[in-house]
């Protein structure tokens, strides 16, 4: 049966909400599971859950006719019972079943976008049954330790995955605690008795004429309290413990660590601080950026961590602290530094060179963070520090936080990323008008229309276009934006506005829509005509967001130039 | 062959299923009423002798599935509902725990909307035959 068909397809986001955390709680017990055997130390309590969290997903997915997904559990279920007796060969058992429950958790978290085909995990599932075999009958070790090179391979292209999951696998279901709902509904009532004031003084004021007018001042002050109270309660349901990006990077430093042949404990803090949805949602990618450049080039190899005293095992350190409206996540790693003459060198190679001749070690620090600095062949091999430094900065910046970085030479490397509780978002529609590329918010698009030739007309030096039996106007998106008209947009935009006529923006394309973080202007900007405020996309570029009020209310002189 | 019924299970998931299923027009009109571990379930049942159906989840916290329908035996409460026991994959040995416990049926996991239906339908024929002998 297609998941379209199935009876519970329309279940499909509560599936995920719910099994989400159960895979992801599986797949961080069995990498603390793997370490606590291989130390010896008591994991009892570790282990004692895992069979029925396995079990409560299969029956889960098996409802939901995701055939894909209970195989796995159920095989995941049987290989656990193998593994239970401490017998010879368990390590390379131990090994499967990691990376079994990390593949449940991205199949589970992928599910959100599209359900998993039935055979998605069949050549895990075989490898899993090729060992239970070889379990049952006679062991053979050897077999496992020839297959074990092929084995690493395949941990490297499953962590790049989990890198590509972690960027696009948001959360759409936000579960919100009752007593928050609660004070929603309290902070609503309130709105509706500030409302009922300022009525009874408006009305007030229509009886006896003159009125006082303080008491309508005051009846609209206290309106304007409790919105503002309500808006903070509705931006408070939007908070989400950290925890739901963090217990993905356990098995993401266990995969590389393996791979690159270091030993290195990942250490969480703070996972029940609680960030905003939005800047959960786009904290994964930058995190795994510093962490895979911390696995692999900030932490040695055993051999050199021990021959400089330092234990064999590295330590990364990923916490989150809340300072008032702010959140303060750290990656703090024990390995070999940044080294601040490498990159004082590269900076000035690159002509980014500081004002001044002997620049503190913070100052150049901050020099990693450009682009081009940070790469590879230049600073890695010198400071252990690799790729797109520049590009975390970026999408930090992009969420209206900062981040910096402080470093002691053989000791260790902290990153510092502050960023806010929360942050005012808006869907929009994405343009391109000439090179620039601009925000609509969706909520003032009535349509998007392809221009065929033809339809656009001249009136009066005014553009128009016939929209749906309505005459409106058009605007060309190049001359309201202070850029050059065209007479070829391949688009437009038609914009409503409240009890007006509509009106038409010319595009050049449509590039789709998505969640903008609004970053006010600079008041010193004064306020350019026809827009509202700015966003940073994912791409680092900077998108003005329109104001469609003040296109549709007819601010605009400019005449769309068009070829007849 | 609407009525009131009971949901015990600790999974949100399966509660909503529940729901769609309940929504369906031979069942369409029905109450659902919902808790989460058997303990929650027990005082929903103590509270509806005139419940038609409790669909009962095995395991869960709190109170499990055997556990309430022991309990259930001990007190001899509303020995009249039919409860029907819903687990995945279970043994043999389980379902004859089950029935000794006093399950009324057992709904394997994965099961369709229909089988659901079906039990319904047999338990409101069970009923109707008690209520005018």
């Amino acid at each position: 049966m297609s998941q379209a068909e199935h009876p519970f397809a329309a279940l499909l986001a509560e599936y995920v909400a719910e099994c989400l955390p159960l895979a992801e709680d599986v797949a961080e017990r069995v990498v603390a599971l793997e370490r606590g055997w291989r130390d010896g130390t008591d994991t009892g309590d570790l282990a004692r859950p895992l069979k029925g969290t396995l079990h409560t997903i299969k029956g889960n997915s098996a409802m939901m006719g995701l055939v894909g997904l209970q195989t796995l559990a159920h095989r995941l279920e049987d290989l656990w019972g193998a593994l239970l007796g401490d017998q010879p060969g368990r390590d390379a058992g131990v090994g499967l079943l990691v990376r079994g429950a990390g593949l449940l958790a991205d199949l589970v978290r992928a599910t959100a976008t599209a359900p998993p085909a039935d055979d998605v995990a069949a050549a895990f599932i075989e490898e899993v049954d090729a060992y239970l075999a070889a379990e049952a009958g006679a062991r053979e070790p050897a077999r496992e330790e020839r297959r074990s090179p092929d084995r690493r391979a395949t941990d490297r292209r499953q962590t790049r995955a989990v890198g590509e999951i972690g960027a696009d696998g948001a959360v759409t279901t936000i579960r919100v605690e009752s007593q928050r709902l609660d004070a929603l509904l309290e902070t609503f009532g309130e709105v509706m008795i500030a409302q009922a004031g300022l009525r009874d003084a408006i009305r007030q004021r229509g009886r006896r004429s003159g009125g006082d007018p303080a008491q309508l001042e005051r009846a609209m002050l206290g309106l304007d309290r409790t919105l503002k109270r309500l808006e903070q309660d509705l931006m408070e349901t939007r908070l989400l413990p950290i925890s739901t990006v963090f217990t993905r990077f356990t098995r993401l430093v266990r995969d590389l660590a393996h791979g690159e042949g270091k030993e290195v404990r990942l250490e969480v803090a703070g996972g029940e601080t609680r960030l905003d949805k939005t800047v959960i949602d786009r904290l994964g990618e930058p995190l795994v950026h510093l962490l895979t450049n911390a696995v692999i080039h900030g932490i040695e190899t055993p051999d050199e961590r021990t021959a400089r005293g330092k234990p064999a095992e590295a330590t990364i350190t990923l916490r989150a602290v809340q300072r008032s409206d702010r959140v303060i996540l750290t990656v703090t790693d024990d390995g070999r530094g940044l080294d601040p003459d490498a990159i004082l060198r590269k900076a000035r190679a690159l002509g980014h060179a500081p004002a001044h001749e002997s620049p503190s070690r913070a100052e150049i620090f901050a020099l990693a963070f450009l682009p081009g600095l940070s790469t590879r062949d230049t600073v890695s091999h010198l400071s252990g520090r690799g790729v797109g430094l520049d590009v975390v900065a970026s999408s930090i910046r992009a969420l209206s936080g900062n981040v910096a970085v402080g470093s002691e030479p053989g000791r260790g490397t902290t990153f510092s990323l502050r960023l806010p509780l929360t942050v005012a978002v808006l869907r929009a529609l994405l343009v391109e008008v000439g090179t620039e590329r601009y925000a609509v918010p969706l909520a003032d698009v009535a349509e998007t229309v392809r221009v065929a030739p033809g339809m656009l007309h001249q009136v009066v030096r005014q553009g128009m276009m016939t929209w749906r039996g309505e005459v409106i106007p058009v605007l060309d998106g190049g001359r309201l934006l202070g850029g050059t008209a065209s007479g070829a947009r391949a688009c437009c935009v038609v914009l409503r506005s409240a009890g007006e006529r509509h009106r038409g923006l010319l595009v050049d394309a449509l590039l789709g829509h998505q969640e903008v973080v609004v970053k006010a202007l600079d008041p010193a900007l004064g306020r350019p005509p026809a827009v509202a405020a700015a966003t940073i996309l994912g791409d680092g570029r900077v998108a003005c967001i329109l104001d469609s009020g003040r296109v549709a209310d007819g601010w605009i002189e400019p005449v769309a130039t068009l070829a007849s | 062959m609407s009525g009131t019924f009971l949901v015990i299970d600790d999974s949100r998931l399966h509660h909503q299923m529940y729901q769609l299923i309940f929504r369906r027009s031979e069942l369409a009109g029905s109450t659902l009423l919902h808790a989460y571990n058997g303990q929650e379930g027990y005082d929903l049942f103590r509270a509806h002798p005139e419940l038609r159906l409790v669909c009962l989840d095995l395991n869960m916290p709190v109170m499990n599935g055997l556990e309430f329908l022991e309990r259930r035996r001990a007190e001899g409460l509303h020995l009249h509902i039919p409860v029907v026991l819903v687990t995945t994959e279970s043994t043999a040995e389980d379902e004859q725990r089950g029935l000794e416990a006093g399950a009324w049926g057992y709904l394997c996991k994965p099961f369709q909307p229909e089988q659901l239906i079906a039990l319904v339908e047999r338990a409101s024929r069970l009923s109707q035959h008690v209520s005018q002998p």
